[in-house]
């Protein structure tokens, strides 16, 4: 018995090695599934686990609580709240800043800097320089992103106006925080380190400045474990409200961690979505390639079974071959992941700022792409193994019936569709093995279907930008100011030079409630009648701005749970904080934010506070663009100026980098599968049809016509595919824009028919490709053994 | 006629003023090389007339497979000449080969070769389809017996039935010569016999020059020429005055 199975094993390799073309095809597509769950596993594990340990080490807050003034002697009623670790107040500011390299005026978050000491929360990794001296009112650190983006150098001065107030800051550090692991400035999508700054300085002086000796105006709180941080925030509510608390929240409300969690959110949709499709067409290619190897070695099968051979070694013999066939693939696979994920950690490091964020595949990574190889490769080894232990040695030993075509369905519509022989051949061929053919035209368009719905994903970001800078804002420059002014404001603006129009705007963050649900998002106040920045849906339909009652968004509606006719209370978190009811008159799908909109004059008059607004947008004469920038810059107002055109560059610049990598890869994934289904298709036709092929070559038929009947079949279930791979991509881009929104922006769905047709190319190209490939082999077909033997 | 003759050149007519179909000189064919060679022709020299019906006798490895697979255009030979009338097809290109074999040469095989997946009329459509002046495919079938298994796939068909068509196939586009590679190998004597009336009828009707390759003795009785291979040479020949009717012959 020994013996046997040592000459199996050797029958084993040699067979391998037979099949290594097909092999490899087979291992291409293998690698590209494991490929994608090592490196979304991967970097899903990596992500998790570096924030953990990053807001581990750093004692990184879990309820934060912003309010207006509280004497330091509050901290002790907020220490004795159950499930409080720890909690550390600060002092917070916006600030305006002037940076020597940077032309427009800088927005700027100012923080206390944590205490000194292991206990502190929220503590800043130091990158370079020094912490401030306690007591200094100069020294400053900035985030190490923002220092880099506006070339600032260490002991470079900084012009602050905090509050109100001229304030002359030098910087001495550059720090990380985990705080803002994405530091995304109030109304922007994307991150904009070099108008958008956040700085560190000692306590003191800042509270100084916004008049808040003795007191704090921002507290963080680290809970116990097993403490349900709402509960927290809760109380903290019931504690702050008399010091103007403005609505405590969790870290999971926090901007930067939400962005680090839908990151992993859309990781996981893809790990869940992709891989399945790369690994099941690779079972299917394992069964064919398995099922004709049993089919032709029926001989020797029976022979072994006649020798007494166990049901059980042979089909362990097809299984391991099965295995050793994917196991190539499994290993390039963990290569081709492992080198994927480390190029997608680089870029998450640029986006978001983590001190470390190494790409570990762990064995629990290994382990389970492991066990997405192995169930496909049993699922394809499965019936070509049962096939091999059904048939009995006298069975085996002669040879097949043969197959019979008399089928109605085979017969007649073949006869029915066929216009000639030849077509007839490869109908009925295709006809009688439904299955496989139905399988085949599966795996094709789940190809073309990955590449549809990976290539949209651009389309429809651009229509996203669309409407967003062409749609909703089009105006040249947006002007925030540093506090809510009057209709004065406006006049100054509308007499620079080269200022063409000015719209106003008047933007507040504000609580939003509906019974017990909750949310922080920005409440709008938009011109009715502007030409400079309107209200539209997401189909790019402009809405007059509601004077009675608000728009929202679809996710704020769905957060609250509200809908049409629905009335929500606001408390507006800035001066007064007002408390406002808003009926709903609307759910607005609108591409970016999650606000809600409203009239600017109805938000003035509910707000009590008369024609006051928060900013402009301008229209300007692009001639005199800089010279308005520097007017503007100088202007003690103005806190922040924003371009359309460098928003828009920035934006692009993003997707870019981030979609364009994994287009790329989708795109060659699936040239994978395409090329590996043709192939072993050809293949197997080949393999079964040699005799035919070669008796017709001896009957006088020409290398293109025999090579009609062997990959019109392959061309057959290429176009059959199409369609059907063009609905499922639709159908999958669908499903992915969908999963891919975000609080911030919301991915209109759009399929660019150049998406489709670019789709038909590269499968066609690379059917065409692998057809070519094949194709030498009809040359080699032997004419005089086909007159010899039976199959 | 096919005769070992050292005067085959000199004549391009035959006995009985028909045509030279095929006329060969040296022919020799040698696979591999050195000491593993194998000569399986070792200069074969031969006429034949147009519309005869030969029958090629010899063992396994006397060389009448290599010899038919060279008229045929399936293979080259290693040195001598064939012609074809005044064509010699030694020095054809492949793509001239298989232009040789659509326009010229019908094949009847031993395992018959048929297409599985089409019907015994396509699979003689199949041929016709490409052929200059076919018959009717249903001429064909009813030529060889089976007009009424028209629609019947291989798999629904007996062995002789499927031999029948695979005649059939083989001799509706009209073939010059039609080359049979022991036609009757897989059947039983019964079924053989009508096989080979199938293809004695058509060398009658339509004066197809017809080769039957068989290392079985009997059925050299049906030909008009015998040819005896042994160790790669033409052995000896004999003429038969009479042909016996196929059905006459059992073995």
């Amino acid at each position: 018995m020994r013996r046997f199975r040592s000459t199996l094993t050797v029958k084993l390799f040699r067979d391998l090695w037979r099949l290594r073309a097909q092999s490899v095809a087979i291992a291409l597509v293998i690698a590209a599934g494991v490929g994608t769950v090592v490196m979304a596993a991967g970097l899903i594990r990596s992500l998790e686990a570096t924030r953990a340990d990053y807001y581990d080490r750093y004692r990184f807050a879990d309820v934060f609580a912003p309010l207006v003034r509280a004497p330091e002697a509050v901290m002790a009623q907020v220490r004795r709240i159950p499930g409080v670790a720890a909690a550390d107040s600060r002092v917070t500011a916006y600030a305006t800043l002037d940076v020597a390299h940077v032309a427009e005026p800088v927005s700027a978050r100012v923080h206390s800097v944590p205490p000194a000491g292991g206990s502190a929360l929220n503590r800043l990794v130091l990158r370079s320089g020094r912490f401030p001296e306690p007591g200094s009112p100069r020294d400053v650190v900035a985030s190490e992103p923002f220092a880099k983006a506006a070339r600032l150098r260490l002991g470079d001065p900084i012009k602050a106006v905090i509050y109100g107030k001229q304030i002359g800051l030098r910087l001495v550090g550059t720090v990380l925080s985990p705080e803002y692991v994405y530091a995304l400035a109030p109304g922007q999508i994307v991150p904009d380190n070099e108008r958008y700054g956040i700085l560190w300085m000692d306590r003191e002086p800042l509270a100084a400045a916004l008049d808040r000796k003795q007191a704090f105006n921002d507290l963080i709180v680290r809970t116990t474990p097993g403490t349900v941080p709402e509960d927290v925030a809760r109380r903290l509510d019931v504690l702050l409200a008399s010091y103007g608390g403005v609505g405590a929240y969790t870290r999971k409300q926090q901007i930067s961690d939400r962005f680090i969690s839908s990151e992993i959110d859309q990781l996981r949709t893809m790990a869940l979505v992709l891989p399945p499709v790369f690994l099941l067409v690779a079972a299917f290619l394992l069964n064919i390639v398995l099922a004709r190897l049993v089919d032709t070695e029926r001989e020797v099968i029976g022979l072994l079974k006649a020798f007494g051979f166990r049901n059980f070694s042979i089909m362990s013999h097809y299984v391991q071959l099965a295995l050793l066939l994917s196991l190539g693939g499994f290993a390039l696979g963990i290569v081709l992941g492992i080198w994927l994920g480390r190029a997608l950690a680089g870029v998450y490091q640029h986006f978001y700022t983590f001190p470390f964020l190494t790409f570990r595949a762990g064995l629990d990574v290994h382990l389970i792409a492991a066990a997405s190889t192995l169930v496909p490769v049993m699922l394809g080894a499965a019936t070509a193994a049962w096939r091999s232990a059904r048939l009995t040695p006298a069975e085996a030993m002669r040879p097949p019936a043969p197959p019979d075509y008399a089928g109605r369905l085979t017969g007649n519509l073949a006869r029915a569709l066929g216009p000639d022989e030849p077509s007839r051949i490869i109908l009925r061929g295709l006809l009688r093995r439904p299955v496989r053919s139905g399988l085949s035209v599966l795996g094709l368009a789940a190809a073309l279907a990955l590449y549809i719905a990976t290539e949209s994903a651009p389309a429809s970001i651009e229509r996203m930008i669309g409407l967003g800078f062409g749609g909703a804002n089009r105006s040249d420059l947006v002007v925030t100011f540093a506090e809510p002014r009057d209709a004065n404001a406006l006049h100054e603006l509308e007499r620079i030079p080269g200022v063409l129009a000015v719209q106003p705007f008047r933007a507040t963050e504000a609580r939003f409630r509906a019974g017990h649900r909750t949310m922080r998002e920005g409440l709008s106040g938009v011109e009715a009648g502007g030409g400079l920045e309107r209200v539209i849906d997401i189909e790019g339909n402009a809405l007059p701005p509601p004077r009675m009652g608000a728009l929202v968004s679809g996710r704020m509606a769905q957060t609250l749970g509200v809908g049409r006719g629905d009335v929500i209370e606001v408390r507006v978190t800035e001066g007064e904080q007002p408390q406002l009811s808003l009926p709903v008159v609307g759910v607005l799908d609108s591409p970016f934010g999650a606000s809600a909109t409203l009239d600017r004059a109805a938000l003035n008059r509910l707000m009590r506070e008369g024609d006051v607004l928060s900013g402009a947008y301008l229209a300007v004469d692009a001639r005199q663009l800089p010279r308005i920038r520097a007017r503007l810059k100088e202007s003690p107002m103005v806190a922040g100026i924003s371009s359309s055109a460098s928003a828009l560059r920035s934006i692009r610049a993003t997707i870019q980098e981030n979609i364009g990598t994994m287009t790329l890869f989708y795109g060659g994934l699936a040239v994978l599968v395409v090329a590996g289904v043709v192939y072993n298709g050809a293949r197997i036709s080949l393999s079964e049809q040699a005799r035919d092929l070669a008796s017709l070559r001896v009957l006088g038929f020409r290398r293109r016509e025999v090579s009609f009947i062997l990959l019109g079949e392959q061309a057959l279930l290429v176009v059959l595919s199409l369609p059907l791979g063009m609905l499922g991509g639709i159908a999958l881009w669908r499903y992915l824009s969908s999963r891919f929104n975000s609080d911030l922006f919301t991915i209109p769905f759009v399929i660019d028919t150049r998406v489709l047709g670019q789709g038909v190319l590269v499968v066609a190209v690379a059917a065409v490709g692998t057809a070519f490939l094949i194709n030498r082999r009809v040359d080699r077909l032997d004419l005089v053994r086909a007159l010899k033997t039976r199959e | 006629m096919a005769r070992s003759s050292q005067t085959a050149a000199e004549t391009s007519e035959s006995h009985r003023g028909r045509p030279i179909i095929y006329r060969a000189e040296g022919l020799t064919k040698i696979y591999g090389e050195g000491d593993n060679a194998v000569h399986a022709l070792r200069g074969v020299d031969f006429e034949i007339a147009e519309g005869e019906m030969l029958v090629l006798l010899g063992p396994s490895g006397s060389g009448k497979s290599t010899l038919v697979n060279i008229l045929g255009g399936l293979d080259h030979a290693s040195a001598g000449k064939v012609w074809f009338y005044d064509r010699d097809i030694t020095l054809f290109d492949d793509a001239a080969l298989t232009e040789y074999r659509r326009q010229n040469v019908g094949f009847v095989f031993q395992f018959y070769n048929l297409v599985a997946s089409l019907t015994a009329r396509e699979n003689v459509s199949l041929i016709t389809e490409i052929s200059d002046a076919p018959m009717d495919p249903v001429e064909a079938l009813a030529l060889v017996g089976l007009d009424h298994r028209l629609d019947h796939f291989p798999a629904q068909l007996s062995g002789g039935e499927q031999q029948r068509v695979a005649i059939a196939r083989a001799i509706a586009k009209r073939p010059k010569v039609l080359l049979c590679d022991e036609p009757t190998g897989a059947l039983d004597s019964l079924t053989g016999t009508r096989v080979l009336a199938a293809l004695d009828q058509v060398n009658r009707e339509l004066g197809t020059t017809t080769f039957i390759i068989t290392h079985n003795a009997v059925i050299a009785g049906m030909a008009d020429e015998v040819m005896l291979f042994g160790d790669g040479r033409i052995s000896g020949s004999r003429h038969n005055a009479t042909r016996v009717p196929p059905m006459e012959l059992s073995w």
